[in-house]
Parts: structure tokens; sequence; C-alpha cells
């Protein structure tokens, strides 16, 4: 008698332990071939570029944490249909190379082959989760980030993954061919990543993708968001462990209860995670934004700061010290009464579309308001300065906005001169990127104008010293800032040879 | 001995071809062989022994355990090594990727001590110095190797070979024979093949099948036996032969009812293996 | 000429009609969305053609795959000519799936018909050039899953990291899409070179050379 004989069987509990044992160790054998797979390899290369590339276009602004979250979801979904790609190849393989016939009387069966392949996704997932992490972390780390992140949104690149490699699973448990899994991935491809834009549906239906883009820029208040994001990130785990279950039946694991019982609690909480993300902004959410849109004191707390006042939606509340800073620079080169003027700088948005929508904020008519929006650094500052020196110069925004004078010069000086690159700043501000000719200028409410005049004597007076330049604005303040200067005028009073044609409003 | 594998009126039906038909088989420790000609039914016992196909009719049993119950069966298979004819591999895993991947199928769960297995059932077939080569740059008897070494894997009780001697060289093959030959010492093999001389070498015992039905069972000499005072040589070709053939010395085989004062010979297991089809009614091929 | 008749009907069994069929009905499933969606619109409709044509390339890709390779290789009948045959053979049947691509898009929105059949050769084309190289290069006798991987990793990619002054992928408004089509005829001039030299078979394995020691 053959020890194996004498062996007496062990007990039930203890051989199923055992295969799950084996399960785990195969998901283990499956996940390191899976992770070194061609499109899987590939997949995450292109996916850390993109992050390296989506935080150099970071670069000219201070990230707000609630926009962050977002920005990590569009990635996963290619190292997802990599996935889907490579587990149903590895699901395919025993059947292509001809094993099956081996493997079928081998110790584990069919269902629990299935189940190591399932699971064999989770370390891509985790991998996945990991650059989310690193991704927003970064954004995180920033000096001047700001704001809340949310964990439904973060979560949602890497139950994409897993959500994706369980379709794979279920394609080869379901069609054993090997081509079925690039077509499906061309349909998703195409239904994920060229479609967005086109034709976006604004109903519930388009929650039920993976990732869902917003189509506007604006930052918001993280409690404005409305964004079902903790529900979306249910729909997909559970839509991720419904595949992953109906991959089980088709593979296997029809004979077992629990299977059933389990996929009919998945596609339960799949439905209820679709119907309760589908439900739409809340009226809380509503009101909240039409509060913070119209009447924004309610809501902010405001701060003094060198006799200026400053108001800001509390997660911006850090921000009030950069305000102040470039405040104080504007204000530092103006003359007469400006000089001292005392400012209140109140953040406003237009948050009644959400993010659906841009709406451009009217400009305050409250004497010596300047608006702030809620992004900052790069390019948002300058035009923040140009709001402040046009506020300092004509009393108030909707004058800034509607001034076609000589002024302009002093206001895009006075703006200007405080950057650490004057000249770069004014083509940054400009809409068509140019330092002559006639151009918009950006700014957080109604843009300004410039004449091809007004850029050829502000370019000049930028390129000279720039306390000479102060000295001569402190002097003749009045002159210049008077509503009827001409733009010759300020050239000649300034000492800036130039020929500089009439001023003409648009 | 004590049968460790013992089978009771096993019946298959493929739509109307019967692949077995009521056999019953009792198998013990060491290397049985079987023989029997193309379509005899030898892959489906194999598969049905190896519980890769349940039987339509009739039972049986490997150490002890019934694999016509869900938990028999896991047990068999706990048991059981099988090489099927020709296997499958994955030809991007190493040689060791794919060992290891069977013993993670046969359940061996602890990494350490399955890495030792595979690296044991590997250096028993002389392939510890190519653990590490991908198998699609193996030669074909060096993969065979690396499907026999994938079915000892868990040292089995009862190993079912299925024709694994086919496509070698010579010197494979009388390789491959020591490896069942030591693979049998304690354990019961069941080795279908084409190969007499492997069954002449290796086995204790022999078992032709033809039809669907086993013809003999015993001993290789006793299959031998079968062609006592049967073979004959000649000048010419015999027209009362089953078969004949001219030998290399230019004189003529004879296998069959040899005529009056025939040149009698000493058989082979061959012989007796040809006498016992033609016996059976199957048409041997007369050269 | 005779040859390639009595070859016809025993190619035309061995191709692979499940996998151009599958990609056929995904590539026009694709397109048809063009037809069904309301907010459909030029870009869309290219867009949409596009992946059409990705899917029906996928399933070219199998078309040189020969489970019998090892048995058929060693005859007279030289291997470019069997694969032409094999390609004259699917011609026809591509031809019809791109027709009917074309007329599902509606008329109004339909894209330049020529530019975009010439971009659909190309990629026509340019998988079958993988797959012949692959035939080339490797002893592999069904090629066509890892070509298929290959042709959908390098789209993906291409869509994502071609160079913006090479651009293949314009839209038809872009300004740049006559010069991106003169670039899409030197993809397809490429990729039939490509298949050109990879067509015959090899008279002697080229050794790499390696470095001696001394």
């Amino acid at each position: 008698m053959s020890a194996v004989m004498e062996a007496a069987p062990t007990a039930t509990r203890k051989q199923s332990q055992n295969s799950w044992a084996a399960v785990i160790a195969l998901a283990l054998f499956e996940a390191r071939r899976l992770l070194i797979t061609i499109p899987v390899l590939l997949g995450f290369l292109v996916y850390a570029a993109w992050i390296v590339w989506r935080a150099q276009d970071y670069a000219d602004g201070y990230p707000a944490l609630q926009d962050a979250d977002r920005a990590t979801q569009g990635g996963p979904l290619l190292v997802g249909l990599a996935v889907l790609l490579a587990v149903n190849q590895a699901v395919l393989r025993s059947l292509r190379r001809d094993t099956e016939r081996h493997f079928t009387v081998l110790v584990m069966s069919r269902a629990h082959r299935t189940a190591a392949h399932l699971l064999s996704v989770v370390p891509a997932a985790l991998l996945t989760a990991v650059c989310v992490a690193g991704q927003f972390g970064w954004q995180a780390l920033k000096p001047g980030a700001l704001g809340h992140g949310s964990l439904g949104e973060l979560l949602v690149g890497p139950l994409t993954v897993l959500a994706f490699g369980a379709a794979g699973v279920l394609i080869a448990r379901v069609i054993r061919t090997p081509f079925t899994a690039p077509l499906v991935v061309v349909f998703f491809l195409f239904l994920f990543l060229l479609s967005t834009g086109a034709g976006i549906d604004e109903g519930w239906t388009r929650w039920l993708t993976p990732v869902i883009g917003v189509s506007s820029s604006n930052t918001l208040p993280s409690d404005l968001i409305g964004r079902p994001a903790a529900w979306h990130a249910l729909y997909l785990a559970a839509l991720g462990l419904t595949v992953a279950l109906l991959a089980m039946l088709a593979g296997g694991g029809h004979r077992a209860r629990s299977v059933y019982a389990g996929f009919a609690g998945a596609l339960a909480l799949t439905v209820l995670g679709a119907v309760a993300q589908g439900q739409g902004v809340s009226s809380e959410v509503t009101a909240a934004r039409e509060r913070a849109t119209l009447h924004p004191e309610h809501v902010q707390t405001c701060v003094e700061r060198d006799g200026s006042r400053y108001c800001a939606f509390p997660e911006w509340r850090g921000r009030t010290a950069e305000w102040a800073r470039t405040v104080a620079e504007v204000r530092s080169l103006a003359g007469g009464t400006a000089h001292d003027q005392s400012l209140l700088v109140r953040q406003r948005l237009d948050a009644r579309y959400g993010l659906d929508g841009d709406a451009a904020l009217d400009p305050a008519t409250t004497p010596h308001q300047v608006t702030v929006g809620t992004t900052w650094g790069g390019n948002r500052v300058p035009e923040f300065s140009a709001a402040v020196a046009g506020v300092l110069v004509t009393g108030d925004e909707k004058t800034t906005g509607e001034l076609c004078d000589g002024r302009m010069v002093t206001i895009m000086w006075l703006a200007l001169a405080g950057q650490s690159d004057p000249i770069g700043s004014l083509k940054n501000v400009r809409l068509d990127d140019s330092v002559s000719g006639s151009a918009i200028v950006l700014s957080q409410t109604n843009p300004l104008s410039m004449t091809a005049g007004q850029t050829t004597v502000v370019r000049k007076l930028l390129e000279q010293p720039r306390d000479g330049v102060a000295a001569k604005v402190r002097t003749n303040w009045t002159e210049l800032t008077s509503p009827k200067v001409t733009t010759a005028r300020v050239a000649e009073l300034l000492g800036v040879k130039a020929k500089v044609g009439a001023d003409k409003c648009n | 001995m004590t049968s460790t594998v013992s089978a009771e009126g096993l019946s298959l039906h493929y739509g109307g071809t019967r692949a077995l038909d009521d056999v019953s088989l009792r198998l013990t420790r060491g290397v049985t062989g079987l023989l029997g000609p193309n379509g005899a039914g030898k892959t489906t016992l194999l598969r049905v022994l190896a519980t890769a196909v349940p039987a339509d009719r009739g039972a049986f049993t490997v150490l002890g355990n019934d694999p016509g119950t869900a938990r028999g069966r896991q047990e068999v298979r706990r048991r059981l090594g099988y090489l099927p004819q020709t296997p499958g591999f994955h030809p991007d895993f190493t040689a060791f990727e794919f060992v290891d991947y069977v013993a993670i199928l046969k359940e061996l769960t602890d990494r350490g001590a399955r890495h030792r297995e595979v690296r044991r059932v590997l250096d028993e077939v002389d392939l510890g110095d190519v653990r590490g080569k991908r198998i699609k740059k193996l030669s074909g008897g060096m993969r065979q190797r690396v499907a026999l070494a994938a079915s000892l894997i868990g040292d089995p009780g009862f190993l079912v070979l299925d024709e694994p001697t086919v496509g070698l060289d010579p010197e494979q093959r009388m390789r491959f024979r020591e490896l069942i030959a030591r693979a049998g010492e304690g354990r019961t093999v069941l080795l279908s093949t084409h190969q007499t001389e492997d069954v002449a070498m290796l086995c204790h015992r022999v078992v032709v099948m033809a039809g669907g039905r086993i013809r003999f069972d015993g001993t290789p000499a006793e299959l031998t036996a079968v062609a006592a005072g049967r073979v004959w040589n000649s000048a010419e070709r015999d027209p009362g032969a089953k078969a004949g053939w001219r030998t290399g010395t230019g004189s003529f085989r004879n296998v069959g009812h040899p005529p009056a004062g025939a040149d009698l010979t000493d058989p082979t297991l061959e012989d007796g293996y040809l006498l016992t089809l033609d016996d059976a009614g199957v048409e041997v091929a007369a050269a | 000429m005779r040859l390639s008749g009595a070859l016809l009907v025993p190619v035309l069994r061995t191709l692979p009609w499940r996998a151009l069929g599958a990609a056929g009905a995904v590539g026009l499933l694709i397109v048809s969305m063009a037809r069904l969606s309301d907010a459909a619109d030029e870009p869309l409709a290219l867009n949409l053609l596009r992946a059409g044509v990705l899917a029906f390339t996928l399933g070219l890709a199998f078309v040189l795959d020969d489970p019998a390779r090892h048995t058929t290789t060693p005859v007279p009948t030289r291997r470019p000519a069997r694969h032409a045959l094999r390609v004259a053979l699917v011609a026809p049947v591509t031809a019809a799936w791109w027709t009917a691509a074309v007329l599902l898009v509606p008329d109004g929105i339909r894209p330049p018909v020529g530019d975009v059949t010439l971009e659909a050769g190309a990629a026509f084309t340019l998988a079958l050039a993988a797959s012949a190289a692959a035939v080339r290069f490797s002893q592999a006798a069904e090629p066509g899953q890892a070509v298929a991987g290959a042709v959908l990793t390098t789209a993906v990619l291409g869509l994502l990291l071609w160079p913006e002054r090479w651009a293949l992928f314009v839209a038809t408004q872009d300004p740049k899409w006559a010069q991106a089509h003169d670039r899409w005829g030197m993809v397809l001039v490429g990729a039939v070179v490509v298949w050109g030299a990879c067509g015959p078979e090899p008279l002697r394995r080229r050794v790499v050379l390696k470095p001696t020691r001394v």
C-alpha cells in the first residue's frame, strides 16, 4: 500500500480551504504573467506618460483637489482595455494550446480556475490605484493646492480596470474565439474614448459609462459639484462584480447556489447604483449653488489685510494672502488716492449650471470691488492684477470693462510691471498671445480690449526700468486716470515716442 | 498483490460507435502495458480512468476512491498523474513555469514546497538544466519529458500515460523507458503504446484491446506464448500465413497456422500480439 | 492559372470567415450609429468609419493564418502566390463590406469617400503587411491573434501619440486634410512595400553576427 493510499481523506473544510489557497496561487501566477504581457505593459507605460504629461499641464495653475480627483479617470481606461485583452487571452490559452484536455483532469475545477483568472486582474487594479494615488498626491502636495478630493471620483480608475478585466474573462468564457476581445476593445474604445464630446447624453444614461467627462472647466467649491461620485463608484464596483459573477456562472460555477445569490445581489446593487446616480442634482445642492452665485457673501468668510477686505469661499481661505500680495504690488505702483485705496476683493463664481456649462461673470458694479475667480496661478495672476489695476484707475469693474481710452495703458502697465516677466505676462493675458497689434485681454469678468497703439505704448513702458516709469505715473496720476485722456496724450506724459492711432471703441 | 485500480463493466458510446464495451480490469502496482490497434478504445479507456469522461455504464475505483461521486473524483484526481496523447504546451512558459502551473492546478498550495516538488520532478526527467528555458525552444523529446514531469507532480499513486514514446528517437525512447520504469516503482502505471518492445521491456503485465473490448490480459510471457508454435521460417512466402515478411536474411518469417514440418522459430511478444488480434477477428495487415 | 482554379475552393474554405464575419459585423454595428443617432454629424461619422475600419482590420489580421502552414510550406506553389490567392478571395468581401459601411453613413454627413477609402485601404494593407511580416519572421502557423493585438495597440497608440507634425487622424474641416491624405498615401505605399518584401520565402537564414571575443 502506498503512502498516498494510507493518507486518510482529510476533512472537507480543510480541503475547501486548500482549494481556495490554490485559487490564490493560480491568481498570483496569472497576475504576474498578466502584468508582463505586451498590451498591459504598453498600457501602463502610456498611462504613466499621460500622468506626467497631465502634471506638466497643471503646472501653470494651482490645483483644486475637487478637479484633480476627476483628472485621474481618463488614463485607467486605456489600462482597462489592455487588461481586458490580456486576461481574455490568458483564459483562452489552455484552449488555444490544447492543454485543456490535461487540465480538466487536474484537481482544480473550471469554476475555481475562472475565479483565479478574475482575481488575477486585482493586482493590475491595485497598481492603477497606486498610479491614481500618485497622480492625485502629486497635485495635493503642490504648494497652493486646496479643496477636497472625493474618494468616489478617485476609485473610478481602479474600478474601471477591475470591471474591464472581469469583462475580459466573461468574454472568454462565453465566446471561445481569440478575435472577440480585440473587437470588443475597438467597440469600447470608440464608445469611451472617441465619442467623448460628440453627442453627450444629458440624461441619466450618461452615467452608465465608467468615466463621465464634464463640459466645463469651472472650478467649484467641492460641496457645489453635485456629481454622484459615491453612487457611481458603487455602481462601477457592483457592475464589475456582476460581470465577474456572470463569468463564474459561464465558467463552471453554475452548480453553486452561492454564485447565483451573489449574482442576484450584485445585479441589485448595480441597478441601485444606476438609479441613485441618475437622480440628478439634489435640490439642496441647487439651492446652495444659487446662494453661492447670487449671494456669495452669505457663505464666504472675509479677512482684513493691509486695509483691504478679502472674501473667499471657505476652501479658498488660504489663498487670500496671495491675492493681498498681488493687490499690494499693483497699489504700490499707483499714485494719488489709489495708492492707499482700500478694496473689497470678493471671490465670485457662477455655479448655477454646475459643471455642465461655462457662464461668464458680470463685472461688479460696486465701487472698489474686485472679482477673483476660483482658479489661481499662471495666467490667472496677471488677469487678477489687471482687474485690480482697472478698479484702482476707474473706480469699479463695470467701467473698466467699457473703457476705451488712454487709461488702458496705465491699467495694463500697473497690472504687469510688478510681474516677474512683464512682457511674457502681457503675451499670456492677451487672447492671441501677441505683443503687438490690437487684442482682447482676458479677465475674470468681461474682457478688455487693447488697440495696436496702446499695445505698443504698454510694451515700450514695460521694457523701461520700472521705477522710472512709476515715478512718472505717480506725478501724472490725475491726468492719466481722467476719463477723457487719449492714448497719444498718455504716451506723451510717460515719455514714449510711438505712433499711436486714435482710440476707438468697438 | 492487491489491486489498486479496478474497473467493472465499463461501456462508452460515441454516437453509434462502441468505444468501450464492457471492459473489466484490475491493475496492481508496477507498469501495465495497454496494446491495441488505432481505434481499439485505448485512449477512451485511459480518459475514463483519468476521470476526463464519465463512462455510460460500469464503475471503477482508483486507490479506494469512487470517481462516480464529486468528492471521490476529487480524491482520484489528487492521486492521479495523466499524460495525454499529444499533450499541449504553453510555448511562452518556461519548463518550470509550465510544470508549476500544473502543480497549482493540482492544488499544491505551499509555494516553497511546490517549487521544490517542481524542481524534483524536472530533475527526475533530467530537465533540471533547461528548466528556465521557454518550451518553444525545447526539442520534441524534451517537451515530452516536460509533460511526463507534469504528470509526476505530487507523487501520484496512479499514472496514466497515453502513448508517451510516440515520435521519440531510439535514444530518447530508451531514456523514456528508464523514466517510466523508475516511475513504476511503488506506483500503478497504465501505459498505452504501439511499441511492443516498450511492453516487453517495461511491463509486468499487458492488456490487449480491440474493438472496445479486452482481448488479452496476462504477463508479457503469456502473450508471447500465444504465438508458441505458430511462427516459422520458409524460403518463399507461405500462402497459409496470417502475416509474413521477408527478413534481412532473405527467408520469409510467417505467423499463423504453420504447415506440417515447418521450420518453427521462437516467437516474440509482437507475434503473440498479432495472433491475439487475429484470433479476435481483427484484420492483421499482411506485408 | 489552372492551379489557382484548383486551389480556389480549398483556400476559400480555409479562410478565417468567422473572424472576418465577426469583425465585419462589429464594424457595421459601429458605423450604423451614424444612421441611428440623431446627434450624428460629420466628425462623428468620420470617427465611426475609422473605428469600423479598425474593427474590420482586426479581422483581416487573421487572413494569412494557416493552421497547416508546416505542411503547405514545402510545396512548389510559392508563398506569394498562396497569399495573393487568399487576399484575392478576401478582396471582394472587403470591397462589399466597405461599400456597405460607407452607404450606412447618411448622405449629408458622409466624409469625402475617396479620401476615407484611402485611409481604409492603407489600414487594411497595413494589417496584411503585418501578417506577412509575422509569417516571414516567425515560424508561427497562426500569427493572427498576435497581429491583431499589435494592430490594435498600434492604432490606439497612434491615435494618442502620433506627432501633430505628421498628423494622420485629422477632421474633415481641418486645413491639413489634404496633407494628411498625402501621408495616408505614403502609409499605403509603405505597407505595400513591406508586404512585397515579406512575401517571398527566404532561401537562407540571415545569421546575426555576434561580436567575437579575442
